[in-house]
């Protein structure tokens, strides 16, 4: 049956969407390119035959030949699939990505990967005035620029922008802008409180 | 004079983006204050850090370590009957806000008029305090005269020692002196409260528009902390009520077509006459009713003749006690519903008195399950404040009483009226253990107990609110005990092991039933009994009618006690 493998790789790019990348499945792609380079080869040889006069092999050679546009444009879509999916990635989780999904990309995956880091990079830095903009900083308006937020750990003092100084100390709360203080929410020392 | 009266003005746009350090005390009243000064900060990009203290030394030591670039510091329910100034020794720049309901004030805040400032009405609190010529006096030549005198040596003190004005200077100002200190002892002889700090917050955000039906329910907390804590009599408390309930119908009231009604998830606050039963919502009836103070102590349940009476009144009701015993949310609606009227009914027979037994109060409902009254809330949250867990930290407790208050936090609420439950518990078997075992002694001038170490539910007992509550129960149980009249007239003196490792006891003094003002004259008593046989002892809590003192002192300093009293 024509065109199955290449199903296959969209079925599992279906049944994997929401969930981290899945493993890069090289068999099956080269599966994939093996029907088509046969495929190819048939209607070769059938081209060939008609053109000598043989007739009635014109019906075989069209079957053929949507079977090849249609495992391209599958085999397209896998990979476009994954590059969207790391590219995400890149603003999830930033410019060094977790051990468990680099396991799974491909080499051309890992290159294109570093390749877009650095353009983003690039075109950071030459954005605003000094210095560049974060872009994945906000990626939605944030609701306001003060947080409230609720010391974990005993942290030690901490100097904001505008000079002062703050002592983190475990269960004290503060009242502190945004920007400042969502790196030390990710570490863990601060906790956001939601009402 | 440091009182400010419009709190906006002087207080709150004073402020205007400045980084601000709040200290908070520890009660619910204080909470609540916190929770709507935080709320207004945030909604003007205030930055503010948020420190609970505990005690005297708590406060300096979170003074110091969070001064650093600190220009306004606000004080909910600690700070007021000290001086402050000197406790901590601020910078000349730093500004101190103190919401205080602890009275007296101190006279050094009060006429502090460059650093301190009262968040206190004028008229609410000048009714007593000394005039300024009383207490302080300008002439700096004056200090320097007294400085001398002890110095003999020097040329000058002696030419003026027979100089006849210096004399007559000298005699008057140590006339001064004794006046001042007369005044001041009848000014700080008795500790009381004033206006509950959530409610000088509410109705700061009130003038500023800024109040809504969640801040409401705050300020409720707080005045029905201030009244089931023993802070404020009734009188008091009822016209808080009063004023409170204009604003509960300006924010709750709507019309009565089908446009105007709100959404269930919506927070909806209705005045009601609650039965003073502990925390009967959540209990069944007969448990609320055995553990109630006022109840329990008329029907004396503690007693075989106390049970049956009590069954008696049930039946007089006409409630089956099957459906007594289980939880009130399973009672028969037609009981529920009739409860309060049939008690109402009743209460002329047992001879009860309506207003210990309904208690004008709010309660707040959201969404189709939560309905909560003030006073469950109250003792819920004052319940995990003094978490007894032995892994939580005092801060860890504040933060998750903190928690308890904010109305989206159903599951919290819940575990904690289990705790409020224990609490309870605990109070009512000590109670029954100290009148079984004839505990409670008259030392003439007032009655002591004491709960002996390795009692079960001691540790419950080493926090100041639900020591408090203990005391109270104790002494209404006495007296309900006791044939004399007399007993009603004597205040109650209670201590409980504090901590066994350094040896320490701490102490409470309740003024008597029958004094409705519930002021203490035990704050000074003590200091005066400790004085005297030099006990150690820590005056650390900002209520000066609970001390911490060595235990081996004890015995002396009760001796001394009881001459101060006489």
């Amino acid at each position: 049956m024509f065109c199955e493998k290449a199903l296959d790789l969209i079925r599992e790019l279906q049944r994997s969407r929401g969930a981290s990348l899945p493993p890069f499945n090289e068999d099956t792609l080269r599966h994939v390119l093996e029907e088509m380079k046969a495929l190819y080869e048939q209607n070769q040889q059938d081209v060939n035959d008609a053109v000598q006069g043989e007739a009635g092999l014109f019906s075989g050679v069209q079957i053929r030949h949507a079977a090849l546009e249609r495992n391209k444009r599958c085999i397209l879509a896998y990979l476009q699939n994954r590059l969207k999916t790391t590219r995400d990635m890149r603003w999830e989780f930033g410019s060094v990505l977790p051990a468990d999904v680099k396991y799974n990309l491909s080499e051309a995956e890992i290159q294109w990967f570093n390749k877009y880091n650095k353009s983003l990079a690039n075109y950071m830095r030459s954005l605003g005035e000094d210095g560049g903009l974060d872009l994945t900083q906000d990626m939605k308006p944030p609701k306001t620029l003060y947080i409230e937020v609720r010391c974990k750990v005993d942290h030690g003092e901490f100097e904001t922008q505008e000079g002062s100084i703050v002592l983190l100390k475990k269960n004290s709360q503060h009242f502190l802008l945004r920007s400042e203080c969502e790196h030390l929410i990710r570490q863990g020392i601060l906790e956001h409180i939601v009402h | 004079m440091g009182f400010i009266n419009d709190l906006r003005k002087d207080f709150y746009d004073v402020i205007d983006h400045q980084r601000v350090l709040i200290l908070v005390g520890f009660d619910v009243d204080a909470l609540a204050a916190c929770k709507i000064l935080l709320h207004l900060f945030q909604c003007d990009h205030v930055p503010y850090t948020v420190v609970p203290v505990s005690g005297r030394e708590d406060l300096e030591s979170a003074y110091q370590e969070n001064s650093e670039g600190v220009k306004y510091v606000v004080m909910l329910n600690c700070g007021g009957n000290f001086d402050v100034i000197e406790l901590l020794q601020p910078e000349d720049k730093v500004l101190f806000y103190i919401c205080d309901s602890h009275r007296p004030i101190d006279v050094f805040n009060a006429y502090n008029a460059v650093q301190v400032k009262m968040l206190v009405e004028e008229r609410e609190a000048g009714d007593d305090l000394p005039e300024y010529d009383q207490v302080f006096r300008d002439d700096e030549s004056d200090e320097d005269d007294s400085g001398n005198e002890s110095e003999g040596s020097e040329p000058s003190g002696k030419k003026r020692r027979f100089n006849p004005e210096a004399l007559e200077k000298r005699r008057n100002r140590r006339l001064w002196e004794e006046k001042r200190t007369n005044i001041l002892f009848e000014y700080e002889q008795y500790s009381k409260y004033g206006k509950s700090a959530a409610l000088t917050m509410y109705q700061m955000a009130w003038k500023m528009s800024k109040d809504t039906n969640d801040l409401l329910w705050l300020a409720i907390l707080g005045v029905t902390d201030q009244f089931i804590n023993f802070k404020v009599d009734r009188d008091v408390y009822m016209s808080y009520i009063d004023e409170l309930q204009h604003h509960v119908s300006r924010h709750n009231h709507r019309g009565d077509d089908v446009e105007s009604t709100i959404s269930v998830n919506c927070l909806r606050i209705t005045y009601e006459e609650e039965l003073q039963l502990t925390l009967y919502r959540h209990w069944s009836l007969f448990e609320s009713l055995c553990h109630s103070p006022y109840l329990a102590c008329k029907f004396r349940v503690w007693t075989m003749k106390g049970r049956k009476k009590l069954h008696e009144f049930l039946a007089d009701m006409g409630l089956p006690l099957v459906q007594c015993q289980q939880k009130w949310t399973a009672m028969d609606v037609n009981f529920k519903d009739e409860i309060s009227s049939m008690i109402l009914d009743k209460m002329e027979k047992y001879g009860f008195d309506k207003q210990y037994v309904f208690l004008p109060s709010f309660h707040a409902s959201y969404g189709y399950k939560n309905k909560v009254c003030a006073t469950d809330v109250v003792l819920a949250c004052s319940s995990v404040l003094e978490s007894i867990d032995r892994d939580a930290s005092m801060t860890d407790s504040f933060l998750s009483a903190l928690d308890v208050l904010t109305r989206a936090n159903v599951e919290a609420k819940e575990k904690c009226l289990g705790l409020a439950k224990m609490q309870t518990k605990a109070i009512v078997s000590q109670v029954q253990s100290f009148l079984d075992m004839n505990q409670i002694v008259s030392a003439g001038p007032f009655l002591y107990a004491f709960i002996q170490p390795g009692t079960l539910d001691v540790k419950f007992f080493s926090k100041a609110i639900c020591l408090q509550r203990l005391a109270h129960y104790t002494l209404e149980a006495y007296a309900s005990v006791c044939k004399s009249k007399k007993n009603r007239a004597l205040p109650l003196v209670l201590g409980a092991p504090l901590d066994a490792e350094l040896g320490t006891t701490i102490i409470i003094g309740i003024p008597p039933i029958l004094d409705e003002s519930r002021r203490s004259f035990f704050g000074k008593a003590f200091e005066q009994a400790g004085e005297m046989t030099n006990s150690r002892m820590l005056l650390d809590s900002f209520d000066s009618h609970i001390i911490q003192i060595k235990s081996e002192d004890k015995s002396k300093f009760f001796d001394a006690l009881i001459g101060v009293l006489q």
